[in-house]
């Protein structure tokens, strides 16, 4: 919202510079976004008349000017411009002006002819882009005048945001009310219209209310003989500066009023209205009304209208109807200012999304007190400004005058509330520079809130006026006394958080991806039905994500195609499946996305690119880390290669899964085949419990090793292997492990050699080889007879 | 001692001086102490001499044999060590090669903030929370007195789901549940991603918040104060700082807290749009329709809550000029952090 410090002072003796204004009102809660002064940046620049023009002695495209600038002698000035003659006015830079672009002005001598200031453009003056010239100024202008005020420059405009609680300070006297308040200044402009005129309003008129709660008041006054046309000059021009394009005499008065005191009003041609009839009710359904911006509108029951005795003629407090509208016809003014219910005028103009001027203050809420000071005021303009005779009285409409609530203030709550310590009296004179006049009962203060205050209800709000009176900044600093609650990290956020550390130690990069998936994402990502948004703000962005793996995989995509081939990286996160009754489950999971090699820095081992085991080997060690005992068997998700793929469970319930992209979504040719996708669900993984080891004694005497060299065919695996050497060693095998796998020369087409690494330890006696041979003579003879692995 | 004793002596110590590595040291002692040489020829010849000389001449004899012995040893010892260092400085590879490790990976620079925000309330004796996402409105508006068809829902444009669930638009429903679930005294802190219907360089659709709440008896405006200026200076080092009167629903009285700007110290920059100061943070004492709504006593309880935009944090502390950087997942930014 814009405010011109010359309206405020309307209203306000205010002499403070306008950035002391600015800091106050932001110091106040008014949040000014910035100071607008057009001419602060020209000094010393005037208006000039031009006594004689002639050619310069050595230059054909020069002239030399003798310019009157009413300060004794005319100056002697060389101009380029060719637009002016003897007689104009102009803007004249005299010696030492400096120009909004940082010229200069000073003596200067061209082609030979001394130059005492400069006649400027607009563009020079900062006024407009383009050149056209000198700027020759109305003939009425005052000679001699500086340009700043001839021009009205001189006007300082603050932008200003108003929190939605504030409505009653959305004008130049609500800002002033609050200026009044903090500079502790008398507010001085009374309501200069009254509702004297000829006949009676009641004859021209009669206004029905047929809903109560939706409009509380409605008051209406006719104007007759009105010439419609353009406004006076200060009229436009404070309304043009405050961001309000002039329409006609009639419309910029109601506008003028909605600015200055805050209440939004409406202008309607008086011989339009059928049956001399103003009705304020709920419009019938499908009821049509042609508004303003000439836009037919379908209302329904829960929208109120102003009616005549036939139809709607506007829609309450949002926009008036085009076919009783103000023309250059008009001449008798029915004028409007009512007061409606804010939640109805928001949920209509919301419905219609068509927010005005009008309704967004009426959502905010309006003073009712001002409907017939609004309608004076018009009337004493329109009278003023339009030839208007005003119609004596008003018709208002107000059935139920409306309480001013009454609120207590405690004394010692304010002091407890804020951390001070103020008497009553204190608090009273604060709340009275505010206009909340308060009645003393003992330490208490019983405040009336005046009507435009609809954001104080409670004694909170009332403690928050103290505050900002008695200023944020001088309250003390001081620690709250007390100890909270302890509540630990749950089992998911300490996992979480460890996992974390353990992925970026890793060398995984961590990345954050939208929530949001396209709703007509390929069937493979969708592992739920998503959950849809009603309100998207894209289709990339119009469902909620199933699973990690979409965002990995497009992270993934995006990288290598900006030629980033090695990527390790990991998200945690949530993700939205439904649920039962409509409502959704939330998952946290974490996911894991590579590409190219593991050791890609590495500059004496070639790089080992990415396979299954490299990435079950990372699934293997964050469970190994975590204590969760993971098993891993073929899985099936439709995302990854059906082959190059497993499924992770932990105490057989399903945690996850990892494998090879589908070469299906190498939707690129730069897109390697080797691109891994992994996805674990944390939130399960947290429920898992991990045993606590308890300690084995070190072992005092010798183990024997021995290795296994084994021929496996292709119908045998490592884990029916592993299996069968666990089952015959028993319990004298301290542990087992794969140390090497070798295919081709002098292997069979199809088999494998296998080598195994086997320790056997006794913890009570130490071991021979006689002990040990008849066990691995049971465990070669049980391999061949179930598997056909042969002893190499 | 005899001349020629003493000319000995005086040989073998320069030819020891001049022995260039243990095989000539090991050639000297040969020389000197071997069966042949000459120390033990000399011995040798004791028998030659008169026996009154005898036992003079030998002691001298067996005198240059010790010290002849003696020296050589330590020579040996010394010319041993310096042989082998010479071989082990052989040994030396390029040192400037580098390191074969695993490169570290980085955390996201929104969660590394965070993480930092958060390390500091947990220091004062604040635990940490959690909520949905997808949030019933009750909790998201209701609750926290925003009453549906309130303009200030127009703060916050909301992303609904068609269960009439809406994406949640703040942290502070974490509040509301917390609430509802343990009994004053408390001091919470809540973090994670919000949305809101909004997309430029400043604004995203998901970003991500930090809640807090304290409530307990006697908790006061001037504790708010105190407890954000503790945090502010310990985030953003000792600066200056102010509290600005503004509007939340659910906190009456309500605070914004700025900070002398940190790129251009209170000067007026681009950043700063020339004030000098920087919002960091909305706050307020607890409104007490919101202490109702969780059946918390309003007379015995009082409490104040703040938030704070972790990407706005993130941007300014790394210098981060589009705020759509931090969701694309480009290595060649998240490396950088
Ligand atoms: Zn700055």
């Amino acid at each position: 919202m814009k405010i011109l410090l010359s309206w405020l002072k309307d209203y306000i003796d205010i002499k403070e510079t306008p950035e002391r204004i600015a800091d106050a009102l932001n110091m106040a809660g008014l949040e000014v976004e910035a100071i607008i002064q057009p001419g602060k940046h020209l000094k010393n620049v005037v208006v000039g008349k031009i006594i004689s023009r002639d050619p310069h002695p050595d230059a054909d495209k020069l002239s030399l000017c003798r310019v009157d600038v009413n300060r004794g002698e005319p100056l002697q000035i060389v101009c380029g411009a060719s637009n002016m003659k003897a007689g104009d006015k102009v803007p004249v830079a005299m010696l030492g002006a400096k120009l909004p672009s940082g010229f200069e002005i000073s003596k200067a001598k061209i082609r030979g002819v001394e130059s005492s200031g400069m006649m400027c453009s607009k563009k020079e003056l900062g006024i407009s882009e383009e050149h056209g010239g000198l700027y020759i100024l109305p003939e009425a202008t005052p000679l001699g005048e500086d340009i700043v005020k001839a021009l009205g420059m001189d006007e300082v405009i603050f932008e200003i945001s108003i929190t939605p609680n504030r409505g009653d300070a959305l004008s130049h006297l609500g800002i002033a009310r609050e200026l009044s308040a903090i500079f502790n200044l008398p507010l001085h402009r009374e309501p200069l219209g009254d509702d004297d005129g000829n006949g009676k309003v009641s004859d021209e008129i009669k206004v029905e209310i047929a809903n109560e709660t939706l409009c509380q008041r409605y008051g209406a006054r006719v104007v007759k003989g009105v010439n419609v046309g353009p406004s006076p000059d200060w009229l436009k021009d404070r309304l043009e500066k405050v961001g309000i394009r002039s329409i006609n005499n009639v419309v910029d008065v109601t506008n003028y009023i909605m600015m200055d005191i805050g209440h939004p009003m409406h202008a309607f041609d008086l011989n339009l209205i059928s049956g001399k009839k103003i009705i304020v009710r709920p419009a019938h359904s499908d009821e049509k009304l042609k508004t303003l911006d000439d836009q037919v509108r379908t209302l329904d029951s829960s929208m109120l209208v102003i009616a005549d005795a036939e139809h709607p003629i506007a829609l309450a407090g949002v926009m008036g109807g085009a076919e009783s509208s103000v023309s250059d016809k008009t001449t008798d003014i029915l004028l409007e200012a009512a007061s409606f219910q804010p939640v109805s005028i928001r949920k209509t103009a919301k419905r219609l999304a068509m927010m005005s001027e009008s309704s967004y203050r009426f959502e905010r809420g309006t003073n009712i007190d001002n409907i017939p000071i609004a309608l004076n005021e018009a009337a004493r303009l329109l009278k003023e400004i339009a030839c208007g005779n005003p119609v004596k009285g008003i018709f208002d409409a107000y059935p139920k005058q409306e309480i001013l609530k009454q609120i207590r203030v405690r004394t010692r709550r304010v002091n407890k509330l804020i951390g001070i310590n103020l008497t009553p009296a204190q608090i009273e004179t604060y709340l009275l520079r505010l206009k909340l006049e308060a009645r003393r009962e003992g330490e208490d203060l019983i405040v009336s809130v005046p009507p435009y205050r609809h954001d104080i209800e409670l004694e909170a709000d009332l403690i928050e006026e103290v505050a900002r009176m008695y200023g944020y900044n001088n309250i003390p600093e001081t620690l709250p006394a007390i100890t909270s609650v302890l509540k630990l990290p749950t089992p998911l956020q300490k996992l979480e958080n460890r996992v974390k550390q353990h992925m970026v130690s890793l060398g995984f990069n961590q990345i954050i991806s939208y929530s949001f998936i396209p709703s007509n994402i390929d069937e493979a990502f969708r592992e739920k039905k998503p959950l849809l948004l009603k309100n998207p703000l894209s289709e990339d962005q119009s469902a909620m994500r199933t699973s990690l793996k979409w965002g990995m995989y497009d992270a993934l995509r995006r990288n290598i195609l900006n030629d980033e081939f090695n990527l390790k990286f990991f998200e945690m996160g949530r993700v939205f499946h439904p649920a039962t009754g409509e409502m959704s489950e939330e998952h946290s999971r974490i996911c894991l996305g590579f590409s190219g090699s593991f050791n890609n820095f590495d500059w004496r081992r070639s790089a080992e690119p990415f396979d299954l085991f490299t990435v079950k080997g990372i699934i293997q060690n964050i469970g190994e880390l975590f204590g969760f005992r993971f098993k891993f068997a073929q899985g099936v998700c439709s995302v990854l290669h059906p082959a190059m793929q497993m499924e992770v469970s932990c105490e057989k319930t399903v945690v996850g899964q990892f494998g090879q992209l589908h070469p299906n979504f190498l939707d690129n040719r730069k897109m390697p085949k080797n691109i891994f996708i992994a996805e674990l669900d944390l939130g399960l993984l947290a429920k898992k419990t991990v045993a606590i080891n308890r300690m084995v004694p070190i072992p005092e005497l010798p183990a024997i090793r021995r290795d296994l060299a084994l021929m496996v065919p292709a119908t045998a695996n490592h884990r029916d292997i592993s299996k069968i050497i666990a089952d015959e060693a028993k319990t004298l095998l301290e542990g087992h492990y794969l140390f090497d796998i070798y295919q081709g020369k002098g292997i069979a087409e199809g088999c494998r050699s296998m080598a195994y690494s086997l320790t056997f330890r006794d913890p009570q006696k130490t071991l021979t080889d006689e002990q040990i041979q008849p066990i691995i003579d049971k465990i070669v003879n049980r391999l061949d007879k179930d598997l056909g692995v042969k002893l190499r | 001692m005899s001349e020629s004793h003493s000319n000995l002596l005086q040989q073998y110590s320069s030819e020891r001086e001049s022995a260039q590595n243990t095989a000539e040291l090991e050639a000297l002692r040969v020389k000197y102490l071997g069966k042949k040489g000459e120390i033990t020829e000399q011995l040798k010849g004791l028998g030659k001499l008169p026996p009154d000389e005898r036992k003079a001449v030998g002691a001298e004899i067996n005198r240059i044999k010790n010290e002849i012995s003696e020296s050589l040893e330590k020579a040996m010892r010394e010319m041993a060590l310096k042989e082998q260092e010479t071989k082990l400085q052989a040994e030396r590879p390029d040192h400037s090669l580098p390191g074969l490790f695993n490169r570290p990976g980085t955390l996201h620079p929104v969660d590394q903030v965070a993480r930092e925000i958060a390390d500091i309330f947990l220091a004062m004796g604040f635990f940490m929370a959690e909520g949905p996402e997808i949030e019933d409105e009750y909790y998201n508006f209701e609750a926290l007195n925003v009453p549906s068809h309130h303009p200030a829902r127009e703060m916050q444009d909301t992303f609904f789901l068609e269960s009439g669930q809406v994406l949640r638009t703040q942290t502070s429903p974490v509040q509301i549940r917390t609430m509802e679930t343990l009994q004053p005294p408390l001091k919470m802190i809540g973090l994670g991603k919000v949305f809101r219907r909004d997309s430029d360089i400043t604004h995203s659709p998901m970003f991500h918040q930090m809640e807090g709440l304290v409530v307990g008896e006697n908790i006061s405006m001037s504790d708010l104060k105190g407890t954000l200026i503790m945090f502010v200076e310990n985030m953003f080092g000792k600066r200056a700082y102010r509290f600005r009167p503004s509007y939340f629903p659910f906190t009456e009285p309500s605070a914004e807290m700025d900070i002398q700007c940190i790129f251009c110290e209170g000067k007026g920059c681009k950043v700063c749009k020339s004030t000098g100061w920087m919002e960091v943070l909305g706050c307020g004492m607890v409104n007490p329709r919101v202490f109702e709504a969780v059946k918390y006593d309003t007379e015995k309880y009082t409490g104040f809550a703040f938030g704070m935009g972790i990407e706005r944090m993130a941007m300014l502390r790394y210098g981060i000029n589009d705020i759509r950087l931090l969701f694309n997942s480009d290595i060649r930014f998240l490396r950088q952090f």
